[in-house]
């Protein structure tokens, strides 16, 4: 729908009324349409405005992990019904493969097992070197902690 | 077949009971472990994870005799052809201990 620009046209009635105060800063962008631009432009501009806080606020509120929320995002009756067919489904399939695993089959060590067996038993100064070696390990594991530097949860706020 | 599984076992120098186990459950059993399936289960168990060990990404297992020390005895504990052989052999190292 539009009407071939004229220089008739621009002084009508209509435009008068709603001609912009301020300059229109969509002019150059939107394709204009002769006696119909001025008063599209105001609108469009005003609910383009809007359209974006409101796009800026989902994109916010879709990354943001609110932890002190407790309900969760409502999530439609449906949406919910599907999700939960969706994994049960998942579930099923791999509990199918899970259980078709056999047992790994016990490797051979040795083909002279009575051999190995009777050799030498290990020696104390080998078994208290080892020892020693773990208690080292299981102290230095134990000394391993947290550094926290900043504060993990944090208010988000609009100064 | 049983008697040539043990007889090995039988001789090992001081030696107070031997375990042979398959996948199936114990073959044979003697002395202190005779009929003692709780420790075969236990042992079954401890060798299964000591299977899984590898050295810097080797495809076998690092290790020809898993033992498990105690104070007076030791479990000596090997794989071959598909079985568990376990023997109970006394610890007579008697070395001072270096405080």
């Amino acid at each position: 729908m539009g009407c071939c620009f004229s220089s008739d046209s621009e002084t009508s009635q209509q435009n008068e009324e709603v001609k912009p105060l301020i300059p229109d800063p969509n002019l150059n962008k939107i394709p204009t349409n002769g006696s119909d631009r001025n008063a599209d432009s105001l609108l469009s501009s005003r609910t383009d405005e809007q359209a974006l806080l409101t796009t800026i606020l989902q994109r916010t509120a879709l990354n943001i992990i609110d932890v002190s929320a407790v309900d969760s995002q409502g999530m439609e009756q449906h949406e919910y019904m599907d999700r939960a067919r969706q994994y049960s489904t998942k579930l099923e399939v791999l509990s199918r493969t899970l259980s078709q695993k056999k047992p790994v089959p016990l490797p051979s060590l040795s083909s002279q097992p009575h051999q190995v067996l009777a050799a030498d038993l290990v020696s104390n100064a080998d078994v208290q070197q080892v020892s020693k070696i773990a208690a080292y390990a299981y102290s230095a594991i134990s000394q391993i902690k947290v550094d926290a530097k900043e504060e993990l949860v944090v208010q988000f706020a609009i100064p | 077949m049983t008697t040539a599984l043990t007889q090995g076992l039988e001789r090992i120098p001081d030696q107070i009971g031997y375990l042979v186990i398959s996948e199936e459950g114990v073959l044979a059993s003697a002395g202190e472990l005779e009929n003692d399936e709780h420790t075969a289960g236990v042992i079954m168990q401890m060798v299964r994870t000591a299977c899984r060990f590898r050295l810097h990404g080797t495809a076998e297992p690092p290790f020809k005799r898993m033992s498990v020390m105690f104070e007076d005895y030791v479990y000596a504990v090997t794989i071959s052809g598909q079985k568990v052989f376990v023997v109970k052999r006394q610890n007579n190292q008697r070395e001072p201990v270096i405080v």
